[in-house]
């Protein structure tokens, strides 16, 4: 079994929740690098709190989670920041901050890994024009577009070179045309090595990409198909 | 590297500190009578005590002699009393000298004279003044001359009433010494509260953006710094403010004390200690502000 083309793997993973609300019930997966993972489901199935486990914003209850090999749970707090600068993140709510502009925003991922400013000042344009905003460096999140500022926040996620872009229901907040830009860029992205794991129910999204689909339902992980459809 | 984020989460404190506007004046002007308000304490406390010695120096023991007692015997007694070790000086005032001082001190006025040629012969008593190396130890002395071989050559002690004056003059330095204290740690506290007050605030209309920077991969450490040089920002003004405004007291201050006791070298004492002064209020101004971030940051910035 070759273990380094591993990047993420759950082992009998389980989250309950106080009051025994079953979140993720034995989740069984590997993930390999490179790949582009959908992951559908109703709402409340566990979709998010799957995602939360790999990038450590919740810790499995029992079972393992691993990411390149090690143990994720067993990060220590202080290192999370660490760790957590191997994924990039998108959400649902963008997360942008309100008080930067758009520069300042992907500015940021740079800044807090101690980059020099000029590196910076070269990067972020350049990104920024990658995703479409060339022009819109110096606006606020107040004055962008719902399309615009997740294109923002993915390239924040994107422009550390991360090893993996978690996207949980990117596009639940966007009309059909933005929402599609996002999932294409998404996709370009991927053909550049980053690992992709794409939280879901947009059903004509899931589609259209044509990839490996976990389906998740009541917490369990319920079918694991390749090359999959929407089909729960 | 390292500097790097630390000086980007000091440009982040220093926008942060701008940013709260009149909240920020607020607190710095607190903070600022606080800090002016200990070290008023110490610069009383200091010209008290320059003014106690001022006084104490005046002090004195006066042994007024019997109108018999001869000038050769006076003498012996002056040598002897020279070699307590308690006695810094023994002066000898003889009649004459007395006579002339006090004319002297009534201005030479004729009246004075005429009175005194009424009298026939010089009515003032001649007497030994002497000098203690501390003012706590007039007690013994008077004491010793009480139970001395000389006593009834004497006439009269001068002492009781000077001893009155330096219980109270002592009395009073101790008690603005302790309500010093008091009102110092009163207004340290104070201090604290009302930075950490502005701090917290800052914080609490940041709050969303801990989760999102975490996220995004900032450390505690780059996350809390800028609150810390916020309360560096806000001690490092208020401490400028009062030292300016102590310079200011400090000026007033020893003009008075000029006027009152012509002692004019209370300024250089100011300046002398100048550097020490604004060193401490410096230190205790940036002081104050780090505790009181560390206090709302150990509060409010939970995870």
């Amino acid at each position: 079994m070759e273990r380094s083309k591993e990047i993420v793997r759950m082992e009998n993973a389980t989250k309950t929740y106080p009051g025994d609300f079953v979140a993720l019930d034995n989740i069984n997966l590997v993930v390999n690098k490179g790949e582009f993972v959908s992951i559908v489901g109703q709402t409340g199935a566990g979709k998010s709190t799957l995602l939360k486990l790999i990038y450590a914003e919740e810790d499995p209850t029992s079972g393992g989670v691993y990411f390149n090999g090690r143990s994720v749970k067993e990060i220590r707090r202080k290192l999370l920041p660490f760790y957590r600068r191997n994924i990039g993140t998108v959400f649902q709510d963008f997360k942008l901050l309100p008080q930067k502009t758009a520069f300042e925003n992907v500015a940021y991922a740079l800044e807090v890994n101690g980059e020099p400013t000029e590196e910076i000042n070269e990067k972020v344009p350049g990104i920024l024009d990658i995703v479409g905003l060339g022009d819109k460096l110096e606006m606020y999140p107040r004055q962008l577009s719902g399309g615009e500022q997740q294109k923002v926040a993915l390239a924040r996620a994107f422009i550390n070179s991360p090893q993996m872009i978690i996207a949980d229901e990117p596009t639940g907040n966007l009309d059909p045309i933005s929402a599609w830009d996002i999932i294409q860029l998404l996709l370009k992205i991927n053909t550049l090595g980053t690992t992709i794991l794409l939280a879901t129910h947009n059903r004509e999204i899931v589609d259209k990409i044509n990839k490996r689909v976990l389906v998740i339902e009541k917490g369990k992980l319920v079918s694991d198909i390749k090359r999959g459809r929407y089909a729960i | 590297m390292k500097i790097l984020k630390l000086w980007r989460t000091l440009k982040e404190g220093f926008q942060n500190f701008v940013r709260n506007g009149w909240l920020s004046v607020a607190t710095i002007s607190i903070l600022t009578i606080s800090l002016y308000f200990i070290s008023l304490t110490f610069m009383i406390g200091i010209t008290a005590n320059l003014l106690l010695e001022n006084v104490k120096e005046k002090i004195n023991i006066s042994i007024y002699f019997n109108p018999s007692a001869e000038e050769s015997d006076i003498f012996n007694i002056k040598n002897r009393l020279q070699t307590f070790k308690e006695i810094k000086s023994v002066e000898y005032i003889s009649k004459d000298q007395a006579l002339k001082e006090f004319l002297e001190m009534g201005n030479n006025d004729p009246s004075i004279q005429q009175a005194l040629d009424e009298i026939g012969e010089n009515p003032l008593l001649a007497s030994l003044v002497i000098k203690a190396n501390q003012s706590d130890q007039y007690d013994i002395i008077n004491q010793a001359i009480e139970n001395s071989d000389f006593r009834d050559q004497i006439s009269r002690i001068n002492y009781e009433k000077n001893k009155i004056i330096i219980e109270r003059l002592n009395k009073i330095v101790n008690f603005s010494r302790e309500i010093g204290l008091i009102i110092g740690l009163l207004f340290i506290m104070i201090a604290i509260l009302i930075t950490f007050n502005a701090i917290r605030i800052t914080i609490y209309s940041h709050k969303q953006e801990f989760e999102i920077e975490r996220l995004v991969g900032a450390s505690n450490l780059y996350i809390r710094m800028p609150f810390i040089f916020e309360g560096i920002f806000y001690g490092f003004s208020a401490s400028i403010v009062s030292v300016i405004m102590l310079l200011i007291t400090a000026k007033l201050l020893s003009s008075f004390v000029q006027r009152t006791i012509s002692q004019n070298n209370l300024m250089s004492l100011y300046l002398a200690n100048f550097w020490s002064i604004f060193g401490i209020l410096f230190v205790l101004g940036i002081l104050l502000g780090v505790i009181s971030s560390f206090i709302a940051i150990r509060r409010y910035l939970k995870k």
